[in-house]
């Protein structure tokens, strides 16, 4: 395996290499730290994301469950009120859904139904997404978490920002909902060094332009930065925001954005109703400013397995393109009505 | 702790309950008559480094664990002098600090919790207990299960309770849950197990400090059913299924009338002494009432304080 | 024949390797089925054995370096006579073919 990063430059590593990084020097800090999960332990976690902590910690604190998601949710609420810090992986964000009572009705809410006595300081992680696996463990489900009051939502898109949201999670004092891709970790990136510190809660310009604005976050980054070369090769210069964070959401970077460029796609691999670019489009329509907007996500139907039907399905850079494209077209209104 | 001590502690929640409900503005309660033996008994058998979790059915566990009662009417009356600030009620009443983990509403909801919590105590807490008070309603859901099978591969020093009142709502247990007893629920996993009379409630003492001594020292889970009958209601809301002549049966086993009695057939305590207690129990009861009376509600814009 | 080793492209989830580690040095001889490089991908390692015998006259990608899918890893060449030049990009390639799973 490759050697130990030196603690001063940025290192290029797989994104799960920044998982099992941030997660590692989490653990090797504080000794409350612990990851409960399936195939966690010996086996290193479904995308080796845990590669090296079983033998570096033991099976006290990297611990394989059952595949029981609602109770491994539980016992790690509890866990983390009674004083632990865990992480608890759900493989396929699908099954979330069976632990969402511990997280919801307990997890977010134990600081505030006990007037402050428990705090709730656990990472829930779970990795989203569609590649061919089915319509039970495709999906991607962040928006329904979004609106969940005591509830962060993080979700980088690049192994630099897994390492440091996930670094960033470990020190959180209430529950994180931490959403990878399974797209996203074949992906190598340069990785800052240890004592490097992330703003969470601020979204990312990864491409600047004046002509539109792309808005999304996880694995659409990538569909958006593909868009956005494509759409400059063409003449039309496109600003890609990575989101980073959905709870708390940094408006006010996608504002100042559109403000600029009075046109805005989101771009989003969950469903276009109630979603993250439904969210955004209505708080910006609360503020004075005039702009035009599309929404692209998936169709609205579950994700086969079926190749055709899943590319089918899933936003695209074409997609994302022939939007564009039909946006450019529409003219600006540039005073406020 | 004597008889004496059980038997004042099971009239307090009597009290206690009787008060609140006297009140126009008593609120969605559910109550422990009948089942407080249960809560004293268990609590009598906790160290103060334990910890209790517990159902809905808060309010009988929490007085019996110590919580002051000022506090908790405060609570179930939304004020501020309240356990959790008036935020929880009797859903969600908690005090870790005092071994009170806490009240959870959701049926089952704790069980995980719980596990959790004995988790963390095996790490960091060595000898300590985590108990689970819970209906025989929960014993129908998923996450009991699962919870079981996890306290019993990890070896978790969880003590799970099942106080069996026998009706879940109007579900009788036996509609409810496909086995005979309750604890054969335990032993597909390896768990140890006891059943005791919930209305005896020095039986119930006797059984969870066995029960509690067994956690401490083997650090393995194990699961005491507590057999009781339920007095009331479910809850403040939910009307009565059962006739009135089978509920003057019922009532035949109090478990406040069996241990007074016994008390009194012993010639341990004559009446002078056993009106002397029930004159302190009101006495504290009006203390509490009044302190939570005297204390404000909530400021509404507190309703965004501890959410993140 | 002057070769460029390669990872050939396009490979689904792959878009570079890490080079874990050359197992021989520039101009050692390279037999059939010996173990020249191994790689990383970003779920498993791989091992780059030889098809064919040769030398190994210039590593590219040394050890803990990436390297794109169809980029050259390696030049080799099938005798010590041979001087490969500067550039690597129109050598025929020897492939290193292998799936992501």
């Amino acid at each position: 395996m490759s050697g130990k990063p030196a603690a001063s430059a940025p290192v290029r590593m797989f994104f799960r290499e920044a998982i099992a990084r941030a997660a590692r020097e989490a653990m090797q800090a504080d000794p409350r730290v612990i990851i409960i999960g399936q195939d966690v332990g010996a086996f290193g976690g479904s995308y080796k994301e845990f590669a090296g902590l079983y033998d570096a910690f033991g099976p006290a604190r990297v611990r394989d469950t059952p595949i029981a998601e609602n109770a491994m949710i539980g016992l790690a609420v509890g866990a983390a009120a009674a004083g632990l810090r865990p992480l608890v992986s759900i493989t396929y964000m699908d099954f979330l859904m069976l632990g969402l009572d511990p997280l919801v009705n307990y997890g977010v809410k134990a600081r505030f139904k006990t007037g402050g006595q428990l705090s709730v300081p656990l990472i829930v992680k779970t990795t989203a997404g569609a590649k061919g696996q089915g319509v039970a463990h495709s999906q991607c489900i962040e928006a329904w978490m979004m609106s969940v009051p005591g509830l962060q939502v993080f979700a980088p898109s690049t192994p630099a920002d897994a390492y440091l949201m996930l670094k960033a999670a470990f020190l959180a004092e209430g529950p994180v909902l931490f959403v990878d891709h399974k797209r996203l970790f074949p992906v190598a990136g340069d990785v800052p060094p240890s004592d490097a510190v992330a703003d969470v809660g601020r979204a990312a310009i990864l491409r600047a332009g004046d002509d539109l604005t792309l808005v999304a976050h996880s694995y659409m980054c990538r569909v958006a930065l593909a868009a956005a070369d494509r759409l400059g090769q063409s003449g039309i210069r496109a600003e890609v925001i990575d989101l980073r964070c959905l709870s708390p959401l940094d408006i006010a970077t996608v504002e100042t954005s559109v403000a600029r460029t009075g046109r805005l796609i989101t771009i989003e691999e969950g469903q276009k109703i109630c979603g993250v670019g439904a969210e955004i489009i209505a708080q910006l329509s609360c503020l004075p400013l005039s702009f035009h907007c599309e929404r692209i996500a998936a169709l609205p139907a579950p994700i086969s397995s079926n190749p055709v039907l899943e590319a089918a399905a899933l936003p695209d850079p074409d997609r994302v393109v022939a939007a564009a494209r039909a946006l450019m077209t529409k003219p600006l209104h540039k005073e406020y009505p | 702790m004597d008889e004496i001590d059980l038997l004042r502690q099971m009239m307090t929640i009597r009290a206690f309950e009787a008060a609140l409900m006297a009140r126009p503005d008593h609120g969605f309660q559910l109550l422990s008559t009948g089942e407080e033996a249960v809560a004293v008994g268990l609590c009598a058998a906790l160290g103060p480094d334990d910890q209790l979790l517990t159902s809905g059915r808060s309010i009988g566990p929490a007085l019996a664990r110590g919580l002051d009662s000022g506090a908790v009417m405060g609570e179930l009356l939304g004020k501020l002098n309240g356990t959790n600030q008036g935020r929880g009620g009797r859903g969600h009443m908690a005090s870790p600090g005092q071994g009170f983990f806490g009240a959870h509403a959701v049926v089952g909801g704790n069980l995980s919790i719980a596990a959790g919590v004995a988790l963390a105590g095996k790490m960091h807490a060595a000898g300590q207990v985590t108990a689970c008070l819970f209906g025989d309603g929960a014993c129908g859901a998923g996450v009991f299960h699962e919870t079981l099978n996890l306290a019993a591969l990890w070896a978790l020093p969880l003590l799970l309770v099942c106080n069996n009142n026998q009706l879940a709502i109007s579900t009788p247990v036996q509609e409810g849950v496909a086995v005979a007893h309750l604890t054969d629920l335990a032993r597909p996993f390896g768990i140890a197990h006891d059943s005791v009379d919930g209305m005896d409630v020095l039986a119930v003492r006797a059984a969870a400090r066995r029960a509690v001594d067994f956690v401490r020292e083997e650090g393995k889970p194990f699961f005491l059913e507590c057999r009781s009958e339920r007095l009331a209601p479910h809850s403040s809301a939910t009307r009565e299924t059962r006739s009135p002549a089978a509920m003057e049966a019922l009532w035949s086993r109090c478990p406040i009338a069996r241990i007074e009695q016994s008390l009194r057939a012993s010639g341990a305590y004559g009446s002078g002494e056993l009106d002397r207690i029930a004159g302190d129990v009101a006495d504290e009861i009006d203390a509490a009432m009044a302190a939570a009376d005297a204390a404000p509600f909530p400021a509404p814009e507190d309703v965004l304080h501890h959410v993140w | 024949m002057i070769y460029a080793l390669t990872v050939p492209g396009p490979i689904e989830d792959a878009e570079e390797v890490r080079v874990l580690e050359w197992h021989c040095a520039v101009d050692d001889a390279v037999n059939p089925g010996d173990l020249v490089v191994e790689l990383e991908t970003h779920k498993a390692l791989v091992e780059v054995r030889a098809a064919q015998a040769g030398y190994l006259r210039r590593i590219v990608c040394a050890d803990g370096g990436w390297c794109a899918i169809g980029a050259p890893l390696a030049i080799l060449s099938d005798t010590l006579d041979e001087m490969p030049g500067e550039q690597a990009d129109d050598l025929p390639m020897l492939l290193v073919e292998f799936e992501v799973c």
